[in-house]
């Protein structure tokens, strides 16, 4: 790196950048102090305002980060640890399309994609991102061109296809951590053998690229970092125990976003340990994510990202509070697998078991469980027409709730990030029905 | 039997345990309303149709059903006969490793251990190395003369070829090199010489696409699909039979279910290009096949830069070849030619 590079990103990350999103915060935590204006929904998080400014800073970093850091792009399971640890600056173009997707400009960006020859039957995040790449557009100022990608398929096959194409766009080196998908209940010895195998060979092509050696003391604390954030956001979801529930899971989408993409960071652990507070403060005092909670709702798969407010608003009408969610969920549930003094065979075992790389039936044994640890009346299985591994399964996971468990599911077809597949006038009636099949 | 799904398997461990497979590619053109209750309308046609198949019945025949890992479709599969539907026949899942260095090969060679102890508690055989080696030296042999009927293609016409080939999906390997062996001994070229296409893609399905191809007048010199053209699985050399079938299982022709570059791939349809002298090169996809849609747009614009045009047709196994897809395989040879 240059030392103007370096000058140049210093003004303006951490000298103006950092001022003007500071007092942006200030100004919208000033707002936020007014009386809530939502009707069937309790007031906004007050440390909302603080993690639009970690989550912005971020982005800004990675605006100007080529000036100043190695940059690796990585899917959302990946192995974060070990690149913290060499410094990289770590983006994720699943977050990425996400932020298109709530800014609903992720429709204009896909467009791109389409135009150069992707289909509109690959997943919406890969295409927004291909988008983005190929036009520049993105809600964010600019994204830094990655020296290093790293794919680990523990979410699904379509981001090995996905950073193939990446690969070849920017010829830089591709780290495929292949994750042998768990079937039954226990991933074989030889699977986890080979993800830490693989583990290992990834190293020295990180070090390679990043140009230092990776310090074990700076892994292991990146690793410590890590799984305190993941523990203080497992806490923050399981105060839902509560009724009523104290923070929404449409609220836990957009809060999530720090324990993805800042992963192994120190203030990430601050911002979940203040968020941690603020949840149990609102316990104290009566403060409820619905005003007028009546029934409770888990949702399974990714969010639709462009219909939060939507969803949000039309189930707090009813006093029903979405309470619990299997995609949130799965940022937590791993805490307790890894071991900061041995990172990188826990590694194998925490990229190995994520929901997504485990079987259907796995998936319906920890909705049950989710069902019973946050009392909950009923499910909306998001049918995401972009992510099949998380959406095949969920006839026969809706056929059982319903059969054996006695469960109300509804299944909501959708897709995470494209608007075109999601139907309004079919969305309305399918919720109308049932909110009148859980209030009977 | 074995109903075995999409893509790459053991054959040779398969038979070592006297268990014959039968592939199941789909198939084409059945009633897929039983699968639907299971599957949702954005999974392919593969998938999709090999579930109504087996809840129809039509895999009654068969003892086990093998599922390899090729993409999250076939994954959702294997998951829910497995906790799900739990079908009167064992069902064991294989995952292939996406890659083929070392690591990969030591993880496959585990993998198919593994399968060895499930198809030895299931058939209650326990065949040794001498048998293990023995029947893949005779799956080596059907494919080499699998091999030999790509190179002499030209004695069948495209449609002949691929219901010969194919044959090598449900046929024994002795029954298949009897086959091989009769049409490699027949003399001279019966074939028409069309205009000479690269054909790429999953599975030839309809088949009448190819008497299409043949009637306007085009010729298929040879294939990228994954049911053909990217099992030419080479021969082994290893003495260790578990490590000779991993070694071969991932010695095949790139493939982007098992993690090949894009760039590999180009470079290994160019090859067929530049050696079949063809004009143009078919992609035919199936619907929501995604391993196949994501290599699409580099594929045809490193195409085009060579100055190879391309078409892509997309299909749906279940519904007949389209008259839309005729006209368009037409004009396409017709700017070739």
């Amino acid at each position: 790196m240059s030392m103007i590079g370096s000058l140049q990103y210093h003004f303006n990350v951490n000298l103006m950048g950092r001022a003007l999103l500071r007092i942006n915060r200030l100004r919208n935590e000033l707002q936020s102090r007014s009386p809530s204006p939502r009707e069937h929904l309790g007031p906004p998080l007050k440390i909302a305002p603080r993690m639009k400014e970690l989550v912005a800073r971020h982005w800004l970093q990675g605006r100007y980060a080529n000036l100043h850091d190695k940059v690796a792009w990585v899917t959302s399971g990946a192995p974060v640890e070990l690149l913290k640890a060499l410094d990289y600056y770590v983006l994720y173009p699943e977050n990425h399309a996400a932020i298109c997707g709530t800014a609903r400009m992720a429709l204009e960006i896909s467009a791109e994609a389409e135009k150069a020859g992707y289909s509109s039957d690959i997943c919406s995040y890969a295409r927004t991102d291909f988008g983005t790449v190929l036009s520049g557009k993105t809600p964010v100022g600019r994204l830094p061109k990655p020296d290093l990608l790293l794919a680990c398929t523990n979410i699904c096959q379509t981001v090995l296809a996905w950073y193939r194409v990446l690969a070849e766009h920017f010829r830089v080196p591709l780290i495929i951590i292949d994750t042998p998908f768990v079937y039954h209940e226990q991933a074989p010895e030889h699977a986890l053998e080979f993800v830490k195998k693989q583990l290992e060979d990834a190293v020295p092509v990180a070090e390679q690229v990043a140009g230092r050696s990776l310090d074990m003391n700076t892994f292991m604390e990146t690793s410590r970092l890590s799984q305190l954030a993941s523990e203080l956001w497992m806490q923050v979801m399981d105060r839902n125990k509560h009724t009523p529930a104290p923070i929404s899971v449409i609220d836990q989408f957009i809060h999530m976003a720090p324990v993805v993409e800042m992963r192994g960071d120190a203030h990430t652990v601050d911002f979940y340990a203040a968020l941690l507070e603020e949840i149990d403060a609102r316990i104290a005092q009566g403060i409820s994510a619905v005003r007028n909670e009546r029934k409770r709702l888990l949702w399974d798969n990714l969010p639709i990202w462009y219909r939060l407010r939507y969803l949000g608003e039309t189930l707090g009408a009813h006093g029903i509070a979405l309470v619990a969610s299997t995609y949130t969920n799965a940022w937590g549930e791993l805490a307790q697998f890894i071991d900061p003094s041995r990172p990188l065979e826990s590694m194998a075992r925490v990229y190995t078991y994520p929901i997504l790389n485990r079987g259907t039936g796995h998936k319906l044994s920890t909705m049950v469980d989710m069902i019973q640890k946050y009392q909950l009346d009923g499910v909306i299985l998001h049918s995401d027409r972009s992510c099949k591994p998380y959406s095949i399964g969920q006839m026969d996971q809706r056929d059982r709730l319903l059969r054996e468990h006695d469960m109300p599911a509804l299944l909501l077809e959708a897709d995470h990030n494209d608007p075109r597949a999601f139907s309004q006038e079919q969305v309305s009636r399918h919720l109308a029905a049932f909110i009148e099949m859980l209030e009977a | 039997m074995a109903a075995v799904l999409p893509i790459h398997y053991p054959r040779s461990l398969l038979r070592a345990f006297n268990v014959l497979p039968i592939e199941v590619w789909g198939p084409p053109q059945i009633d897929a309303g039983l699968g639907a209750a299971h599957l949702q309308a954005y999974v392919c046609s593969i998938v999709r149709n090999a579930l109504a198949f087996l809840l129809s019945g039509g895999l009654e025949v068969t003892d086990l059903i093998v599922v390899p890992h090729a993409c999250d479709s076939l994954q959702g599969l294997g998951s829910i006969l497995i906790d799900f539907i739990q079908p009167r026949q064992d069902v064991l899942p294989l995952y292939l490793p996406r890659g083929n260095g070392e690591r990969h090969i030591g993880y496959l060679i585990d993998e198919l251990r593994a399968m060895y102890e499930r198809l030895s508690k299931t058939t209650q055989r326990a065949p040794g190395d001498d048998e293990l080696m023995a029947s893949i030296q005779r799956e080596e042999t059907a494919d080499e003369f699998l091999a030999e009927l790509h190179q002499q293609r030209g004695k069948l016409t495209t449609y002949d070829f691929y219901r010969l080939i194919r044959a090598r999906e449900y046929l024994p390997a002795e029954g298949f090199i009897e086959l091989a062996q009769d049409i490699l001994k027949q003399q001279g070229a019966s074939r028409t010489a069309g205009i000479p296409i690269v054909f790429s893609g999953i599975v030839p399905e309809p088949m009448s696409l190819l008497q299409s191809i043949t009637e306007a007048g085009g010729e298929v010199v040879a294939d990228d699909l994954a049911c053909c053209g990217r099992r030419l699985y080479p021969p082994g050399t290893s003495k260790d039979p578990f490590r000779r079938m991993a070694e071969r299982l991932l010695g095949v022709p790139p493939d982007p279910t098992l993690g090949s570059p894009i760039s590999a791939r180009l470079e290994h349809l160019l090859g067929m290009v530049k050696k079949g002298e063809a004009k143009g090169v078919v992609f035919y996809s199936v619907k929501f096949c995604e391993p196949e849609l994501f290599d699409l747009p580099m594929l045809r614009d490193g195409l085009q830069e060579a100055g190879v045009p391309s078409l892509t047709i997309e299909v749906d196994l279940s519904d007949p070849l389209s008259h839309q897809a005729r006209t368009r395989i037409e004009a396409f040879l017709e700017m070739i030619a």
